[in-house]
């Protein structure tokens, strides 16, 4: 009896969704969707940071679509300031010119004054064009104390194929604005002591991001669905990180003689190609995904994530999963530069920009409570690892660990309900 | 693992999905492939979205976007802050 009850409501669940689907059984039922998170993040010694995001969205009879979206962050720590360590005290001149910072022998220079806090506010509407394609639209604005972000986004999507198929066509610009404390460094100027006088850039950075993007979505049978993606990013402008240092060091001993300012290169164009499979297996889920990127600043990325949903009773699931990244060092990636050489056209010691591959480990739980509400539970343990000991060391630093290993924790609780 | 190993793996995964996935969508494209509207019971469960997620994929972006020099693919990611 039970069994069919359950068939029946499943045949139900199916016919409901054809018809919906197929634009049958007339006008759509006005829903609102409301959906909460709190992000904690924290690598040991570094940076902490909390994100909360709030997103509404609000589907009217028409099929209209509005939503609106509220995101606040906070950062504090310490953050690596691109020297390299060596075996006695180093002092660094904070970012704004007023005091200073000493690291230990040995250890990674990093920065301590890290601390802000960004707001971001993003709204957008979807229209229904005809019966089978869709236009939506959006603006999104955040700022912070040395960062402001102004963007636009527009999308068209079409189904075909009895909506088996569904091609998208999107695009995105963005006008972002630096005014770092204390101004711009100018590249390759020299780190001089605190309360001396640096020499700065005029005016603030400014650069402008365009993305352009193509997506196919391919329903494949009962299980399995499919999706391609190609995107193409354009930023051209200010790149530089103020905040981030190059050692420069003796040939012969490796130890540091001064600090100079980074500069990256004021244009930088990206490709990505994402790949998607989703298979149900009648009772549980598996998701794989499959990224590739390129840019012309020498960094190639791959990045393979899997997750794997398993159904524990009608309204649970725990959901592990794992995230694989490697990526290959940018053209103008240094660790350091030699007192005996040129300065370069561009350079840069962030060691974000270096070769690396990055694990994260995840474990999701989700439920649905008894008043109908969603809560979800995710802890995932991150990793990052790179050289330590690479043939360029020089000296003393082939001795240091110019590549230390990032571990991050990071724990999120989600809450969504509909009305 | 070292830096050609892993790109040559890097390599071989991306011209694997290609291998499977282009011609699945080309020929779903061609129209013979997919479902009729009421066999849509699985596909249309909440975990079988494309991005069944939002909020999570963009936090877990958000933090991708400043510990590693990929962005993109998941949405028009771009602007935002400036931790990278």
């Amino acid at each position: 009896m039970a069994a069919t009850s359950k068939t029946g409501q499943n045949v139900r669940g199916a016919l409901l969704t054809a018809c919906g689907l197929l634009g049958i059984g007339g006008a759509q039922a006005q829903a609102t969707e409301i959906k909460g998170a709190v992000l904690g993040y924290t690598e040991p010694d570094r940076v902490s940071a909390i994100e909360t995001v709030v997103d509404v969205a609000h589907t009217f009879a028409g099929g209209q679509g509005l939503n609106f979206k509220l995101v606040y962050d906070g950062l504090t720590g310490a953050s690596a300031n691109g020297a390299v360590p060596w075996t006695d005290y180093q002092t660094f001149t904070r970012p704004s010119g007023a005091g200073s910072y000493q690291a230990d022998p040995e250890q990674t220079p990093l920065d301590d004054t890290f601390r802000d806090s960004r707001v971001a506010l993003s709204g957008g509407a979807s229209l229904p064009w005809g019966r089978l394609s869709t236009v939506s639209a959006g603006l999104y604005g955040s700022g912070e104390h040395d960062y402001m972000s102004l963007g636009a986004n527009l999308a068209l999507s079409r189904d075909f194929n009895k909506r088996n198929t569904t091609v998208a066509l999107r695009g995105a610009m963005f006008h972002d604005t630096i005014n770092p404390e204390g101004g711009r460094p100018t590249p390759f100027g020299i780190m001089t002591p605190a309360g001396s006088e640096l020499a700065r850039l005029d005016g603030d950075g400014t650069k402008d991001i365009m993305d352009l993007g193509l997506s196919l979505t391919q329903t494949i049978n009962r299980s399995t669905i499919a999706h391609l993606s190609y995107t193409f990013s354009q930023v051209d402008g200010y790149q530089t990180d103020p905040y981030k240092l190059l050692s420069v060091v003796n040939p012969e001993t490796g130890a540091p003689g001064h600090y100079v300012f980074e500069k990256r290169p004021d244009s930088r164009a990206k490709h990505v190609l994402l790949a998607k499979l989703n298979h149900h297996l009648s009772r549980d889920i598996v998701r794989l995904s499959y990224r590739f990127m390129t840019d012309d600043w020498g960094v190639n990325s791959h990045t393979i994530d899997l997750e794997y949903r398993l159904k524990m009773g009608e309204h649970r699931y725990l959901e592990p999963s794992v995230r694989w990244y490697t990526q290959s060092e940018a053209d103008f990636y240094r660790r350091f530069l030699l007192e005996s050489e040129a300065l370069p056209l561009d350079a840069s010691a962030d060691y974000r920009l270096g070769d690396m591959q990055t694990w994260a480990w995840g474990l999701k739980h989700g439920r649905r409570l008894g008043n109908g509400h969603d809560l979800t539970v995710r802890g995932v343990y991150y990793r990052q690892s790179g050289e330590s000991h690479p043939a360029e060391a020089v000296g003393a630093l082939r001795d240091l660990d110019l590549f230390p290993t990032v571990e991050a924790f990071i724990f999120q609780v989600g809450y969504s309900f509909g009305t | 693992m070292n830096t050609d190993s892993r790109s040559r793996l890097g390599r071989c995964a991306l011209w694997l999905l290609l291998a499977l996935l282009l011609p699945v969508l080309l020929t779903g494209c061609a129209g013979s492939m997919g479902v009729q509207p009421w066999e849509r019971d699985l596909l249309a469960q909440p975990g079988m979205a494309i991005d069944p997620d939002p909020i999570q994929t963009a936090l877990n972006e958000h933090i991708f976007f400043s510990k590693e020099a990929s962005t993109g693919g998941l949405g028009t990611a771009g602007g935002g802050c400036g931790c990278n």
